[in-house]
């Protein structure tokens, strides 16, 4: 079964979500359609401004006023059923910092529809899962960036959701978290979760991911098996250019 | 499931709030520091004029008459009066300059004929209240004196009846100051408000709960409750202050009325328009950093012409009618209606619709401009 499918989505922020501006439409994402089976690991790779984080938006159901089509396990987005398979970690740390993981957790579980036993039982699981156990009374902004980063997959994962949304879950974290999180993604797959993430980590990517999207400029440039491609680093200078991109 | 979403959303918005010393500061401690600072700075400008305070006055007998005697015998035995004697080599034409007295009363040669009238002057500093007070003693003292009246007040007994009104027009100092710096703090949650809002946005936290399928309706109501609750919260503390700890320290009573009940109406809706000004910054501002300016901002210029930094009744006429466009001014009449006036609902209702207004006109262009991404 596919986990994900996407048709043919375009999306502007200009249009039409903002139609108070004359600016030209300018497209983030263009046509963009791409498909992920069930229970893999899938890499989503491409330079910065590439249009990632806005598809990993309209994933979740944050953006709208697109066109084309989300279907998450045959759920046509928007929809509740789909939205509750899911679970993100977006790239900045998304999390209540004045408050301890624990409360984060309940707060997140209570906006899931998660019982009381269950917020309890999921923040126990998630908290080891991500190596917080023994932090998980302290403030958040007391824990460093490796902690915040494994936190905010935490509660990503804390509804047990099917399919797993990761905007650059490693960035600015150090080796021993950067290990622990890829350790972690590598654990749920085996246990069936399906995981989508996009990284600047092409040897992870290439590593652990079973196959690749690459995206350039809003457009799908490459989509197939992470075994079809000799060196992933090379394969994306190869198909992206090695211009600078500062526009 | 959106019953729990909103308790989960007040509890979460509670913890956050008051673990913020900044925030417990400015909500809860900077209106208790105003309302005793300022109930003792306005304490004078408050006083009963008339009794509270003892004008200096130098008398000039020149006549030495008997009339004349008898006159500086009762000005000098009046409670209004203290009789400063004018310290030798002082000169009596500059007796303002040095600042010892603040009236003078020259009794001439020739009083007693009525060739020559009593000479007022006043300290050009002296207020109109105490210059009309002192020139009415006088009056009233030269006409017993030249009429040969023993008490002039015992003559016109019958004529004229003083009774205390119930209804006081001019609050107390604290009776003032309780329900404005009540409100003043009220508005101020805005400032939270606002910043939570918008660092929410910022860094994301306020998206990621439209993944879990959370609408913008309770997302907003999230935002709303927690602080409406939080302004009720604070007016309640402001009131149990002023009535039952306030009096013992700064030496003023604090009435409450005898219509207590309708300070529900009236505190719900002023903390529908304060919880209304902060969504309307929250949706005005466009980072955490410009939206304290804003809500600073808008919040003392509502002070300023609401009457709560400078008294409306001392208000000249403009100001008066300036006040008019304050929800400050609104509310805090409000509350004077029922601590003071004992004012039916019906005087308080207009009041509320006002404030209903401005807080329906905040939510709805806050709802216009609103951007949740």
């Amino acid at each position: 079964m596919k986990a994900l499918e996407i048709f043919g989505i375009s999306f502007s922020y200009n249009s039409p979500v903002d139609k108070s501006t004359s600016e030209v439409t300018e497209y983030v994402l263009r046509n963009f359609s791409m498909s992920l089976e069930e229970g893999k690991i899938h890499a989503l790779l491409g330079p910065n401004g590439a249009g990632k984080t806005t598809l990993m938006r309209i994933i979740t159901g944050i953006l709208r006023g697109y066109s084309g089509k989300v279907v998450i396990f045959g759920n046509k987005m928007p929809d509740n059923r789909a939205l509750l398979s899911i679970g993100y970690a977006p790239q900045a740390i998304s999390l209540y910092m004045p408050l301890t993981a624990r409360e984060n957790l309940r707060f997140f579980g209570a906006m899931a529809n998660l019982s009381d036993e269950q917020i309890a039982k999921r923040s126990d699981d998630v908290l080891a899962q991500t190596g917080l156990t023994g932090h998980a009374n302290k403030l958040v902004f007391a824990y460093s960036g490796g902690m915040q980063r494994r936190l905010n997959l935490a509660v990503a994962l804390l509804h047990s959701p099917k399919l797993l949304l990761l905007d650059e879950p490693t960035v600015g974290v150090d080796p021993q978290s950067r290990h622990h999180i890829y350790e972690t993604l590598i654990n749920l797959n085996a246990s069936g979760m399906t995981i989508l993430f996009s990284t600047h980590m092409m040897e992870e990517a290439e590593r652990i991911c079973s196959s690749v999207t690459l995206v350039d400029r809003g457009e799908m440039v490459f989509d197939g098996a992470m075994s079809a491609i000799d060196n992933l680093e090379n394969f994306f200078l190869e198909k992206t250019g090695r211009g600078l991109r500062d526009d | 499931m959106i019953k729990r979403q909103l308790t989960e959303f007040v509890k979460k918005e509670m913890l956050i709030m008051f673990r913020d010393k900044q925030t417990i500061l400015l909500l809860f401690l900077m209106p208790l520091a105003l309302i005793f600072f300022m109930t003792l700075a306005l304490k004078e400008v408050y006083a009963d004029k008339i009794y509270e305070r003892q004008i200096p006055l130098v008398i000039e007998n020149e006549s030495k008459s008997t009339k004349a005697n008898l006159l500086e015998k009762k000005i000098q035995s009046h409670k209004l009066i203290k009789r400063i004697d004018l310290p030798p080599g002082m000169d009596k034409d500059r007796i303002f300059e040095y600042g010892k007295a603040q009236v003078l009363i020259i009794i001439p040669k020739g009083f007693d004929e009525g060739t020559k009238p009593v000479e007022i002057y006043f300290d050009p500093v002296l207020d109109t209240g105490h210059k009309v007070a002192v020139r009415s003693l006088m009056t009233g003292l030269t006409v017993e004196v030249v009429m040969g009246i023993d008490n002039l007040d015992t003559v016109v007994a019958n004529l004229i009846i003083e009774k205390t009104k119930k209804n006081m027009d001019i609050p107390s100092p604290l009776q003032q100051a309780v329900p404005a710096y009540a409100i003043f703090a009220m508005f101020f949650i805005a400032i939270p408000m606002s910043i939570g809002f918008l660092k929410e946005k910022n860094d994301g936290t306020l998206q990621r709960l439209f993944t879990y399928s959370v609408s913008a309706n309770t997302i907003a109501l999230g935002k709303i409750i927690p602080y409406y609750i939080i302004n009720v919260v604070q007016f309640l503390l402001m009131l149990f202050v002023g009535v039952f700890i306030a009096p013992y320290i700064v030496g003023s009573s604090f009435q409450t009325g005898n219509h207590l009940w309708h300070l529900i109406p009236v505190t719900l809706v002023v903390a529908a328009a304060t919880t209304g000004f902060g969504v309307l910054v929250a949706a005005l501002a466009k980072t955490p950093e410009q939206s304290p300016t804003l809500a600073a901002t808008g919040a003392i210029l509502m002070g300023v012409l609401g009457g709560i930094m400078v008294p409306y009744f001392v208000m000249s006429f403009m100001m008066k009618k300036l006040a008019m466009i304050s929800p400050i001014f609104w509310a805090h009449q409000a509350y004077l209606d029922v601590f003071l006036r004992d004012a039916d609902f019906s005087t308080i209702l207009p009041k509320l619709v006002v404030l209903s207004l401005f807080a329906l006109a905040c939510f709805y262009i806050a709802g216009r401009r609103i951007k949740w991404m």
